[in-house]
């Protein structure tokens, strides 16, 4: 290895980052002991080792234009003033990152502690559910008062920073800053909010429960996921815990939002919001050009959460872009489990200060995008600017990249049409060994 | 349904039949039914999840929308309503509730007269497990 892999270099190896933190918010909270050198030292290297195994590439220098503007959830910041890019590091440094973690409470059969290699989907769906709960618990506005933070988004290059401070903000010791009763109300929320994520059997929305609920969709631990069924995963555990998020979430099918089964969602129980997901495909073999120009109108929408997809095999969680470079979170970084039952358990491997790019060619075609609606005008504002965004970007050729409808998917008959028409058999099959045969024998009648 | 042969893969139906005789198939059943729409619905190459349907040729009524066709695929299939199913024309998604196949037609339809289009469910992601990890790992841990 000639080079330290960037997310060890910037993010520190595990035990470097138990090491006390100069000043913080969080300086109330008891940390390990010192660790020994051999510890250290084995640390260090089944980091680098995970961070090469599971994906980050040695290379890295994310460049991001002054010129034009940066999308994150549907804000857009112009990177031309140092206020700039500190709100967005903020604002990107605020969303929670779920990553690969290891030696966590074995899962079902008892084979796996870890989800490196194959969870990856997983943890990009975790990230969506995130995203949708800071919005429906803390707002759009809502940042981490740490959030990590690097000093200039042109010297993105993860060596600098590891140099100094793992990419860190360190206060002025005189000016470590108190939590208005506000702002800790709000850390509390974010710690319950991230305990529910936690790598354990009871939590809601765990890597364990997401296991066990995707065993509906013939899935267990160690197998690859996909974008359709992580959404569908994500829907059963919401569903599965009415109490934990007041949410409730709405999985389309063949790519039609039925409007009314949505406001039905909002309407019963006591969702006070519905995340609606759309998982689609984007082309065959590679992401068809055409649908890019709808993708990003899509991420500019204030009620975008996203998408959960990425390159080939290698699954990403997409936030934003820039001209025709998607931000995205990686969750290829394996880190140890933390336990979140600690009154005071680390919040910083659930955070991510370096945001990444790549390019839309390189997407992949199969992926699931998610928006977040409340009840009322909102999902009524939310339809009309999807309806909006996914005509203007198809008027050349009238195919959206999915549709959304008014009324509920039983209005229209799709039931009752199957049970009338699908056990027809085709036409006279006997006959079609024969040799010769009339050109009209092997046409299904619909 | 037992017809499914979920591991066999066929050769295209444009390399099995030439296009003199794909063209005159059109001709044959466009002029015993003008009202329908000959379409050759075939699965992605690199599909893994989904069946091989039992038919590649179907005759469906023009003024059917596509959602209509989708569900008719999709319960010959007998795929359950969470299972992804995408159906492309020319790499694009089929998504649009209203379009009628008499559209899809008009738009698509390839030049020996049917249209074709591609079933697909979606890609899963997980990063293969290099076989060389171990000796990798010897390797950082000696250097």
């Amino acid at each position: 290895m000639h080079s330290v892999s960037p997310a060890a270099a910037q993010y520190g190896s595990p035990e470097e980052r138990g090491a006390p933190r100069a000043g913080g918010t969080q300086g109330g909270c008891a940390e390990g002991g010192e660790p020994d050198e051999v510890d250290r030292l084995k640390g260090r290297l089944l980091s680098a080792w995970n961070n090469v195994k599971y994906g980050w590439t040695v290379k890295t220098k994310t460049h991001f234009s002054k010129h034009s503007p940066v999308y994150l959830f549907g804000r857009d910041y112009r990177l031309d003033t140092e206020e700039a890019v500190e709100r967005f590091q903020t604002d990107f440094a605020s969303r929670l990152w779920l990553t690969y973690r290891r030696d966590f409470p074995p899962l079902g059969s008892g084979l796996w502690s870890t989800d490196c290699g194959w969870g990856c989907m997983l943890r990009s769906a975790q990230m969506l559910l995130a995203q949708g709960l800071l919005l429906h618990v803390l707002g759009r506005d809502w940042t981490w008062p740490d959030a990590p933070f690097s000093a200039s988004l042109a010297e993105m290059e993860p060596g600098k920073l590891a140099a100094s401070e793992q990419g860190w903000r360190l206060w002025p010791s005189a000016a470590v800053p108190s939590l208005s009763p506000r702002q800790q109300e709000e850390e509390q929320q974010h710690r319950t909010l991230v305990s529910w994520f936690a790598d354990h059997p009871q939590a809601p929305f765990g890597i364990h429960r997401l296991v066990e609920l995707g065993r509906g969709s013939g899935k267990k631990a160690g197998d690859w996921y996909g974008p359709s069924i992580a959404a569908h995963i994500l829907r059963r555990a919401v569903e599965s815990s009415p109490g934990t998020s007041h949410l409730a979430i709405y999985v389309s099918q063949d790519c039609t939002v039925y409007k009314g089964d949505v406001a039905g969602l909002l309407r019963g129980g006591a969702a006070g919001a519905v995340i609606v997901l759309v998982p689609m495909r984007l082309g065959g073999e590679t992401l068809n050009p055409v649908y890019v120009n709808c993708v990003k109108e899509l991420l500019k929408l204030k009620a975008c959460l996203g998408i959960i997809g990425g390159r080939p095999r290698h699954s990403l969680y997409f936030v934003g872009f820039q001209d025709d470079y998607l931000l995205y979170l990686d969750p290829h970084y394996c880190q140890p489990s933390v336990d979140t039952s600690q009154e005071c358990f680390p919040l910083e491997s659930y955070h991510c200060g370096s945001p990444r790019k790549m390019a839309f060619a390189k997407m992949d075609p199969s992926c699931t995008i998610g928006f977040y609606t409340q009840a009322g005008q909102d999902l009524d504002t939310l339809c009309a600017q999807l309806a909006q965004v996914l005509k203007a970007a198809s008027t050349k050729d009238k195919y959206p990249m999915f549709s959304v409808v008014d009324g509920r998917a039983q209005d229209y008959g799709l039931e009752e049409l199957c049970s009338r028409l699908a056990p027809l058999p085709a036409l006279r099959p006997g006959r079609r060994s024969k040799g010769k045969k009339p050109e009209a024998d092997d046409f299904v009648f619909l | 349904m037992q017809t499914f042969h979920s591991s066999q893969s066929v050769r295209p139906f444009k390399m099995r039949k030439s296009f003199a005789t794909r063209l005159e198939e059109v001709a044959g059943i466009r002029a015993k039914f003008p009202t329908k729409v000959p379409v050759i619905v075939e699965r992605y190459h690199r599909e893994k999840y989904l069946p091989l349907l039992d038919k590649t040729k179907f005759l469906v009524p023009q003024e059917l929308t596509m959602t209509q066709f989708i569900t008719i695929i999709r319960s010959r299939m007998a795929l359950n309503a969470t299972q992804a199913f995408y159906l492309l024309v020319s790499n694009k998604s089929l998504a649009s509730m209203s379009l009628t196949m008499a559209e899809v037609y008009r738009d698509y339809k390839d030049e020996d007269g049917f249209v074709y289009m591609t079933y697909a469910s979606q890609e899963m992601f997980g990063c293969l497990l290099p076989s060389t990890g171990g000796k990798l790992a010897d390797h950082l841990l000696t250097t």
